[in-house]
């Protein structure tokens, strides 16, 4: 019945479908766009597995601010041999066209998450490809005598909103007159260190300031956006329902059952808010594929999942409140309404 | 032999502080194979009768009593049930339901009131109603595309086709003229007979008498002349 009633009235249920569409889409789009603008903030961090982070416990919980005493480094490498420590620094680097852009110089201990570099030479961020640097080039950095020679680009690799550029221990040690590793990361969780300081991953996110203020943001826009979409939806479903109490009052005069009434209004539900939810998630998976590379966009799976089922809740919710509605409703009434 | 007896059924609606009274002890015996009809001046407790009759509303004080059940006793659901399987209903409006063809009305109706069967003899049962009222030739015509008599007509085919023990109809002829309302209640009465139904009409218009069985008049929530 449900579905009869959607094949006559096809227009009616395309225009709220469309609107389910248009409103998921939309919230879609955005979580994609402000998810891939905290990715474009630290996806170097972002894409390493989960595990903890150590710093020294005189660091501030500032990673620059950090500094690992060689002999503990030593030893915990010696215990744990998927650990190793890293440092990571702002700076520039600059093409031989004089064009500078703004890197974070990253370098580390030899390790299966980053390719190993040798002196003079530099891996970047494959972003910076678009401002034509390209394998072979030479580049020249402020605060280093020689240059860089680039080696090759790998993918999402961000820090702090800049492209981070992979460069050799002795090079980096160099370049900011440093000696020591700012942090060690291990594969393990929960365990402590002592002379150190723990961190998670989320928690070592939450010690970059720029990651902290911005997602904060970025996490409000969010959820107004659900919080509103959602509304809108219940009272879209609750609309659709509130026109019919007259039509599910004489049903019930005539006997039918209030649970099969609900059954009618949820399975409409189901079936639009499901088509409206997998179009929209289609497209804004397939937006993925083609947003050009600059912007930054970032929608994994699990979060359309995530965002999806939430509206279907919501849409739910809308639906069964505006069922209670027709459970109160008199079968009199209707029929009486009818006639006046 | 009685189907639906009502005894001293009294029924107040309570108006801000003032409590009146509209219905003020009936008594009423409906018969098998019946058409009975309920007269009397707007205001006087018809619908109320009617509706409390048929268990779409509940009484203050009484009994109404189908078969061996007193309705009042009964919990909803299982008014509900009676409602469905064994009561049929035409309104002033036919109030069909917008999206549904005809044979979709019928359809529905047959699945409200529990009935088992094949497709195939809900199919026949469906073409045997709408025979009888005419309107066979109108299998997958929507509601909106029907005349008000015709819309009329399929209501009482949706009133019956789950063979109900008692049809209740409040005003099923208001909103049409002479010839159709005739034709109607013509169809109703000799439904009645055709199936042993036990039938209550209200009506306000005196040319319909000529098709019921039994008058009883009402005048101030109570019967005057059964
Ligand atoms: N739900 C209600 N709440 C309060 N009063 C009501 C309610 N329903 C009916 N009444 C009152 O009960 C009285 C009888 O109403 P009823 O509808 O039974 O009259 P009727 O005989 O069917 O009239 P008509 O011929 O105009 O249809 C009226 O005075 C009406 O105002
Ligand atoms: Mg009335």
């Amino acid at each position: 019945m449900a579905w009869k009633e959607m094949k006559k009235n096809k227009a009616k249920f395309l225009i709220i479908g469309a609107i389910v569409f248009l409103i998921s889409l939309l919230t879609f789009i955005i979580s994609g766009l402000a998810n891939g603008l905290s990715q474009d903030n630290v996806s170097l961090i972002k894409n390493m597995p989960e595990g903890t982070f150590y710093m020294s416990e005189d660091s501030d919980d500032s990673h620059t601010q950090s500094h690992i005493d060689p002999q503990k480094l030593n030893e915990t490498m010696k215990e744990d041999e998927n650990a190793f420590a890293f440092s990571l620094q702002m700076g520039a680097l600059k093409t031989e066209s004089d064009n500078q852009q703004s890197v974070a110089f990253l370098t580390s201990t030899e390790t299966s998450l980053f390719t190993r570099v040798d002196s003079g030479e530099v891996i970047l961020d494959s972003s910076l490809k678009d401002q034509g640097i390209k394998v072979g080039d030479q580049l020249s950095s402020p605060q280093f005598q020689g240059t860089f020679e680039v080696v090759d680009f790998i993918h999402n690799q961000r820090f702090n909103h800049s492209s981070v550029a992979f460069i050799n221990q002795k090079d980096f040690n160099h370049m900011f007159r440093t000696e020591e590793f700012q942090i060690i990361y291990s594969p393990q969780i929960n365990e402590e260190i002592s002379g150190l300081k723990a961190f998670t991953k989320n928690e070592f996110l939450s010690t970059i300031p720029s990651y902290q203020a911005e997602q904060m943001t970025l996490n409000m826009i969010v959820w107004f956006l659900i919080v509103i979409s959602g509304m809108l939806f219940s009272i879209f479903f609750y609309m659709m329902n509130v026109q019919k109490i007259g039509m599910y009052g004489i049903l019930k005069a005539l006997g039918m059952r209030t649970g099969d009434l609900f059954k009618m209004i949820w399975s409409q539900m189901g079936l639009l808010t499901c088509t409206s939810l997998i179009a929209s998630a289609l497209i804004s998976q397939t937006f993925q594929v083609f947003a050009p590379d600059t912007m930054p966009y970032h929608l994994p799976i699990a979060t359309t999942v995530q965002l999806s089922v939430v509206f279907f809740v919501v849409g739910f919710l809308g639906s069964t409140i505006s069922g209670f509605q027709i459970k109160k409703i008199e079968p009199l009434k209707a029929i009486q309404q009818g006639e006046a | 032999m009685s189907r639906l007896q009502l005894e001293e059924v009294r029924k107040s609606f309570i108006n801000g502080d003032t409590e009146e009274e509209v219905l003020k002890g009936v008594n009423l015996t409906l018969r098998e194979g019946e058409v009975t009809a309920l007269i009397g001046a707007s205001g006087s407790g018809k619908s109320t009768l009617l509706t409390i009759a048929a268990g779409l509303q509940r009484l203050s004080e009484g009994r109404v009593i189908f078969g061996d059940q007193n309705l009042p006793d009964l919990s909803s659901e299982q008014v509900r049930k009676i409602r469905a399987q064994h009561f049929g209903f035409v309104f002033q409006n036919s109030h069909l339901v917008p999206f549904l063809t005809v044979e979709e009305q019928l359809s529905m109706m047959m699945d409200i009131a529990d009935m088992k069967g094949i497709k195939q003899y809900k199919q026949t049962k469906i073409k045997e109603i709408l025979d009888q009222v005419g309107m066979s030739h109108r299998l997958t015509a929507y509601p909106s595309s029907l005349s008000g008599g015709e819309k009329q007509r399929v209501a009482v085919a949706r009133a019956i086709i789950h063979e109900p023990k008692i049809l209740f109809a409040d005003e099923p002829t208001a909103s049409l003229d002479s010839t159709r309302s005739r034709h109607t209640m013509e169809l109703i009465q000799q439904l009645t007979k055709s199936f042993d139904m036990t039938t209550l009409t209200v009506t306000h218009d005196e040319e319909m008498l000529d098709y019921v069985d039994c008058i009883v008049k009402m005048s101030d929530g109570k019967i005057v002349n059964a």
